[in-house]
């Protein structure tokens, strides 16, 4: 076994098993420590893919963006002192016979797929630069979307959650 | 520059929109009063793309490398859209000053939900779909939950977000499966190529986990599940909004991905007819038991995502025209429904039961009229648009051998009967119990005329529409 | 070399596990990072796709679900806060997600 290989199995044990942590526990703040690292598994897993651009924007939206933005909201909502952090599951049996289904299907279907790989991994010593000429050419529209997507989330987000200038001062105080 | 001239009119409709909207973030962001003028630009702009997006039905072609499709039914459902968002935008305007939550936002949203709906429609690759959908439904999530002090938009706002972003998960799924078996992300690569693939485990793996994103979006059975409470939540006018214009967002995509040679020679066809089928049964069944108008209209929408699978499963030109015209004929009546619904709602989501529309008809015979004619075009009775629609669909069910399917369709239209016509009469024959308020502007009145008179003129003319309708693909 | 179907079945693991999250959690935050989760498994199996096709297409696509899936995220919390600004709750128990 290769340190590649190991390295892979390393990284795929802790993306498993922080995403089990982040679906099962019962404690809001541990599933939200949990997703850090599934975040960061799957991050080393495009480095070992050959995708080291992908692996820093893993990195940078992911645990620096996203995961944030959810810390924040886990702590804006959940009020430390009165109420117990845990939070409820139901239904344990048609879950595991659905993760079961699911996974099994899938992995079912890639193992009888006969696989039309191409031997070898791109040239370029880092993708950085084929990406970004992809993103301005064959890509262009997508990319100009996806701008206006983020403008609108910002706009959204700001419209959905600013406080009412008229709201009562109790709700102010709630939070 | 002759060139280019072409290539931007192709794209004319899309590029107006976008305009308006970028127009109208900037208005909101410099006028300090600037509801009205962001109110006025919205409904002007709508109104010049719709003029532009007309003439352009008849040119088929593509823009941006292959990204986009331009002319025939991407135009055709454009209007779709356009006509969606107008008539939204007008009634909500009354609609949102009774909530007190009259906000510029809210059209510039309404703007960009449907530049999102008109990617969607115009996609040629499914990337371009992807973010089309996301664009649409990001708008739709805060739309849902405008009326900030609402407890009751806020839930509608965190469960259509929560189950949308799920549906957007298998979705995203199904697109990388299809990348990973094809190497390609072109619509019209996967179409043309889909008999070689078609024995791929993989890549109907993909096309099924597609479907199901899809059929989230679209609300059908067993993906309805949020249907009647979101719809029920939200803001009336923007219940509307999703029933028929992203409704007819989501069938662009289905329709331009299955209408075609993609049904052949697999199961897919049988998938969707019992899709279809259960869609009908359990969105007409359940709307009988509804007391709440608007949760009527939801299940009601359950069914009609139904019938218009019912098309998509025949698989012919015949269902695929149908389910055309019968979006048109719906986004008029739905929304016309909604909207009277807005008008009677009062503050504290109030007014809203069966109960409460009780003898409206001598009250109020303005509108019990109007509210009669959108129902009577739901339940599909003649001459109204709503029954030719039902028929060319139920037509081509039948042509497809699928004649279990059309008469599971007519079954269940004929309990729907039941559920719109329980409205007609205690409009007409039950008295009044409580003084009945309704608020609307004369702008929006003459919106709700208009809509019932092109329902009228669809369902007396359908051949008309039906001829254009024929050489969109 | 780990063959492609290995970090396809991780993908799929993943996914499936972002599933179970969506449909037993009781939590919106939980429900949210459940999602997550399955947006992470799409992007694992993209990127895997796209070394062993050899096409770089599969990474670009990446880059557009991490973008949409920060402004999901943007609009998620925002909705959660005003939904706890009027209710002081994240229990999702009468959402009846399960009740198809």
């Amino acid at each position: 076994m290769s340190l590649f290989d190991i390295a892979f199995y390393f990284f795929a044990l802790i993306t498993v098993a922080s995403a089990a942590l982040v679906v099962f526990s019962r404690n809001i703040i541990y599933s939200a420590f949990a997703l850090l690292f599934t975040f960061f598994g799957v991050a080393g897993l495009y480095a070992l893919l050959g995708a080291d651009f992908v692996a820093v924007a893993q990195l940078l939206i992911y645990v620096g963006g996203i995961l944030v933005l959810l810390l924040f909201g886990v702590m804006l909502t959940t009020k430390l002192v009165s109420v117990d952090m845990k939070t409820g599951t139901l239904q344990a049996l048609p879950a595991t016979l659905l993760f079961a289904a699911v996974a099994g299907a899938l992995s079912g279907v890639y193992i009888i797929t006969d696989w039309n790989v191409l031997a070898g991994a791109p040239d370029a010593a880092t993708t950085a630069v084929t990406i970004g000429d992809m993103f301005l050419t064959t890509w262009l529209l997508p990319f100009e979307i996806a701008s206006v997507v983020l403008l609108v989330a910002l706009v959204g987000a700001a419209m959905i959650a600013r406080r009412d200038a008229r709201s009562k001062p109790t709700q102010q105080a709630a939070l | 520059m002759d060139l280019l001239t072409p290539h931007l009119l192709s794209i004319g409709p899309l590029l107006t929109l976008v305009a308006v909207a970028l127009l109208v973030l900037l208005l909101e962001s410099i006028i300090t009063k600037s509801e009205p003028v962001s109110f006025w630009t919205s409904v002007a702009g709508l109104l010049v793309s719709i003029g532009i997006a007309v003439p352009g039905i008849a040119v088929h072609g593509s823009a941006f490398g292959g990204m986009l499709r331009t002319g025939g039914s991407a135009n055709y459902f454009s209007i779709i859209f356009f006509i969606c968002a107008l008539l939204t935008i007008v009634f909500s305007r009354d609609y949102l000053k009774k909530r007190d939550s009259v906000f510029g936002e809210f059209y510039l949203l309404i703007l960009f939900a449907t530049v999102g709906m008109v990617l969607m429609a115009a996609a040629a690759d499914l990337i371009i779909v992807f973010l089309g959908i996301e664009l649409m439904s990001i708008c739709l999530y805060v739309l849902a939950g405008f009326i900030r002090g609402s407890v009751l938009s806020n839930e509608s706002s965190l469960k259509y977000f929560l189950l949308g972003a799920f549906a957007t998960g298998f979705l995203l799924y199904g697109i990388a499966l299809l990348y990973g078996s094809t190497g390609s992300t072109s619509i019209t690569f996967l179409t043309e190529h889909f008999e070689t693939y078609a024995s791929s485990r993989l890549f109907l793996a993909g096309i099924g986990l597609l479907i199901v994103g899809l059929a989230f979006k679209i609300g059908a059975v067993p993906f309805h599940m949020w249907v009647p409470d979101v719809y029920q939540g939200a803001p009336t006018p923007v219940s509307g909004f999703m029933a028929t214009g992203a409704k007819a967002a989501a069938f662009s995509i289905i329709i331009g991905l299955f209408a075609q040679r993609f049904v052949h020679g697999v199961q897919i066809g049988t998938l969707l007819a019992i899709l279809a089928a259960a869609s009908m049964i359990l969105g007409n069944v359940v709307a009988i038991a509804q007391t709440n108008v608007k949760r009527m209209l939801a299940y009601s929408s359950i069914a009609h995502a139904g019938y218009m699978l019912t098309g998509l499963a025949a698989g012919n030109a015949y269902g695929r025209d149908g389910i055309l015209f019968y979006l048109l004929a719906y986004a008029f009546m739905n929304l016309g429904a909604f909207g009277l619904i807005s008008f009677m709602e009062q503050e504290g989501e109030k007014h809203l039961t069966f109960d409460d529309y009780a003898g409206l008809g001598t009250t109020k015979p303005f509108l019990a009229v109007l509210m009669s004619v959108f129902m009577f075009s739901l339940a599909g009775i003649p001459p109204f648009a709503g029954f030719f629609g039902k028929y060319y669909i139920f037509v081509g069910a039948v042509q497809a051998d699928m004649t279990w399917l059309a008469i599971v369709g007519v079954l269940m239209s004929v309990v729907s009967v039941f559920y719109y016509l329980r409205l007609v009469m205690v409009m007409y024959f039950q008295d009044t119990l409580i003084g009945q308020t309704a608020s609307y502007s004369a702008s929006s009145a003459a919106f709700v005329v208009l809509a019932a008179l092109i329902l009228l003129g669809l369902g007396v003319f359908p051949s008309s529409l039906l001829a254009i309708i024929t050489t969109l693909y | 070399m780990i063959p492609l179907e290995y970090y396809l079945s991780l993908s799929a693991v993943l996914f499936a596990t972002g599933v179970i999250g969506v449909l037993t959690r009781r939590n919106a935050i939980i429900v949210f990072m459940s999602i997550e989760l399955m947006l992470n498994a799409v992007n694992l199996s993209l990127v895997a796709f796209s070394q062993y096709l050899g096409s770089t297409t599969g990474q670009v696509l990446v880059f557009f679900v991490m973008a949409v899936a920060a402004a999901e995220s943007a609009i998620g919390l925002a909705i959660i806060i005003a939904l706890f600004r009027n209710k002081q709750t994240l229990n999702i128990d009468e959402l009846n997600l399960l009740k198809w």
